[in-house]
């Protein structure tokens, strides 16, 4: 019986030939280490804060005179609503550890080159679509830190030419944050995730087209490569065991040592705190916005800053494959380049000094000069691997990448009819 | 409009004027229910009359184990579903103090340093060389020295007023966070769980993968 609904389903829906090819077949490297697994943890972590979202949402009133009691009447009164709660805090920062993990994988190893460019920008607007929604959520609990923080970044569009200050308030549809700002990030909190789940499907369907990379940078042959079944469903669930004890000892015994303690404070317009902190996974985006002596300056810093990794394809010019496996000088500047990150997550955390200003700055300075420097250190250091003598296993893996990416112009040539 | 220009500029170039560091007494909260009742009496004694509690209704204390009797006694002709409302009216708080007397519910967790903070707050009062009434902890505090902190520096009283003050943090943290002792016993339950789960799914990984020549 159930084959024969199957046939029935697969005459007219191609639900077996889909299962076999996109999830169960589907042709991954063998050589993937576990920093492969991020993704599908950052997966986990979308539907565990949708999920646990929209229960929060059945409790909690968006209203200013309600908003920061009904968390209280969550946390207190609704059954395991104060589980529900610090699943979705605690999620939030998980999903950025996760996030910062999976990008910083990507940039090790390269996996961002030809042909992954789209698999890496979907990514970007995948981070932009997630720091937004992490950003209008941080408004709803309407405490301190929400009103002072969304005060503060909904101020930076003062920076848009010419219409700055329409654009703020059309933003919080008031003068300033109220209300209406809590009703529409409310509304927009909800909306967001599902925009999420779509463009994670199209990173999926890019991901389907182009396949994984893998730590030796180059396309495996077909040897190399296994099903996804039951590979790395075991592979990706062994590690969502190890996320999961993590994340419930934050849940469970560390719940509030993310969340600031001014947002335990009802949102008072007419009192600023002494220091306005964002949550930890804007600090270092929030010292390169402190680091320029000028709003417009820090917003473009700030924007750039976060967009910049979009350039990564177009940086790296070098065509010694495995991202930072084979080549010693990347390395470096990555590993200098997380250090660079703590360095500004440390000086956006802390209150201004003069010396912590003057720390950011450089550190802002290093944090693009990192980017602008690639191009150059790339193909400096591809000569100088070149003329050193490369392992003959590179240069095996260069030429076949040379081979594909041949083949991949000849295939975009023969669809355009310029080659017979 | 430019004032909030302005107030951004504030906010991200000048943080200079920052609440004195000074450093906290550490307190071990205590999580039994004698202790936290012991708070909760010296609470409803001394900081009951300024202070609410918005969020804790007096039924929460008997549900919580407290004696019926003393809850009783505390809420006198209200409803057991009254949350526990100051006996001195916000007005008149005001007029008296100069400042409305914070609601006390989320207090442990909404000051950095948490439950050190108030213990060291509480404690915290001195006079100075005029005989004016100070605290180390919060210079601007409106608070009269309740626990006398300020004359009891030595003694049998010191380990008394400190004992008291320990007291209240307790039942303050309780009120801040009253699922706090089912959390962490389910905490346990679930990371065992999710440890045994992890081990199997290890052992079943490695056993696939050893499939793979």
């Amino acid at each position: 019986m159930p084959n024969r609904i199957i046939t029935w389903i697969d005459q007219r829906f191609p639900l077996t030939s889909f299962v076999k090819h996109e999830l169960t077949g589907y042709p991954t490297p063998r050589n993937l280490s576990y920093w492969w697994n991020f993704g599908f943890l950052a997966g986990f972590i979308l539907v565990l804060q949708v999920a646990t979202g929209i229960f929060l949402a059945m409790h909690y009133k968006a209203d200013v005179a309600l908003s920061f009691d009904s968390i209280q009447h969550i946390m207190r009164n609704v059954n395991y609503g104060w589980l529900l709660r610090y699943m979705h805090a605690v999620g939030a920062s998980a999903f950025f550890f996760v996030i910062y993990t999976h990008m910083a994988r990507t940039l090790y190893y390269g996996s961002f080159r030809a042909p992954r460019e789209l698999m890496w920008w979907t990514g970007q607007g995948l981070l932009l679509l997630l720091m937004a929604t992490a950003f209008m959520g941080y408004l709803l609990p309407w405490g301190q830190m929400s009103f002072w923080g969304a005060t503060v970044i909904t101020n930076l569009f003062r920076a848009t030419p010419f219409i700055g200050d329409q654009v703020v308030i059309w933003l919080r549809g008031d003068f300033t944050v109220g209300d209406a700002t809590l009703t529409r990030f409310f509304s927009l909190h909800y909306l967001f995730p599902f925009i999420i789940i779509g463009a994670v499907l199209i990173h999926m369907v890019a991901l389907h087209t182009v396949k994984s990379s893998n730590p030796s940078g180059i396309n495996l042959a077909d040897k190399d490569n296994i099903p996804f079944h039951p590979y790395f469903t075991i592979k990706d669930l062994y590690g969502l065991g190890i996320f999961l004890i993590i994340y419930s000892v934050f849940v469970f015994f560390i719940p509030d040592s993310l969340i600031e303690p001014a947002n335990y404070i009802p949102a008072n317009p007419m009192r600023t705190p002494n220091h306005i902190v964002p949550e930890w996974y804007f600090l270092p985006f929030y010292a390169i916005l402190r680091s320029v002596p000028s709003l417009v300056g820090g917003v473009v810093a700030m924007g750039l800053s976060v967009m910049i990794f979009a350039f990564m394809p177009f940086l790296d010019r070098s065509r010694i494959p495995g991202g930072a496996h084979f080549r010693p000088f990347y390395k470096i500047q990555f590993y200098l380049f997380l250090l660079d990150m703590l360095v500004l997550g440390y000086v956006g955390y802390v209150p201004p000094t003069d010396q912590t200003i003057a720390i950011g700055q450089v550190a802002t300075l290093c944090y693009f000069g990192s980017f602008f420097l690639i191009p150059f250190i790339s193909k400096a250091e591809e000569r100088w691997l070149i003329k050193r003598g490369l392992p003959a296993e590179v240069i095996i893996l260069m030429e076949s990448e040379l081979k594909d990416k041949e083949a991949r112009r000849l295939k975009a040539l023969r669809r355009k009819g310029g080659v017979a | 409009m430019s004032f909030l220009f302005r107030i951004t500029l504030l906010l991200c170039f000048s943080w200079n004027v920052w609440a004195s560091e000074v450093k906290l007494d550490t307190v071990k909260v205590e999580t039994d229910i004698a202790s936290i009742e012991r708070g909760a009496s010296v609470l409803m004694d001394t900081c009951h009359s300024c202070h609410t509690l918005k969020y804790i209704k007096y039924r929460d204390l008997i549900s919580f184990g407290m004696d019926k009797q003393k809850v009783d006694e505390w809420r006198d002709e209200q409803s057991l579903d009254t949350p526990l409302f100051a006996q001195m009216a916000r007005e008149d708080a005001i007029a008296a103090f100069g400042t409305a007397p914070p609601d006390l519910s989320l207090m442990v967790k909404a000051r950095n340093g948490g439950a050190n903070y108030v213990y060291s707050y509480l404690l915290g009062y001195y006079l100075n060389a005029d005989g004016e009434l100070g605290n180390h902890f919060y210079p601007p505090t409106k608070m009269p020295d309740i626990l006398n902190s300020s004359t009891i520096t030595e003694g049998p009283e010191l380990t008394q007023i400190q004992n008291q003050a320990r007291d209240i943090v307790s039942f303050l943290s309780w009120v801040a966070d009253p699922h706090a002792a089912e959390r962490i016993q389910l905490g346990y339950y679930v990371i065992a769980y999710l440890f045994v789960f992890t081990a199997l799914l290890y052992v079943l990984k490695r056993q696939i993968w050893s499939k793979l020549k």
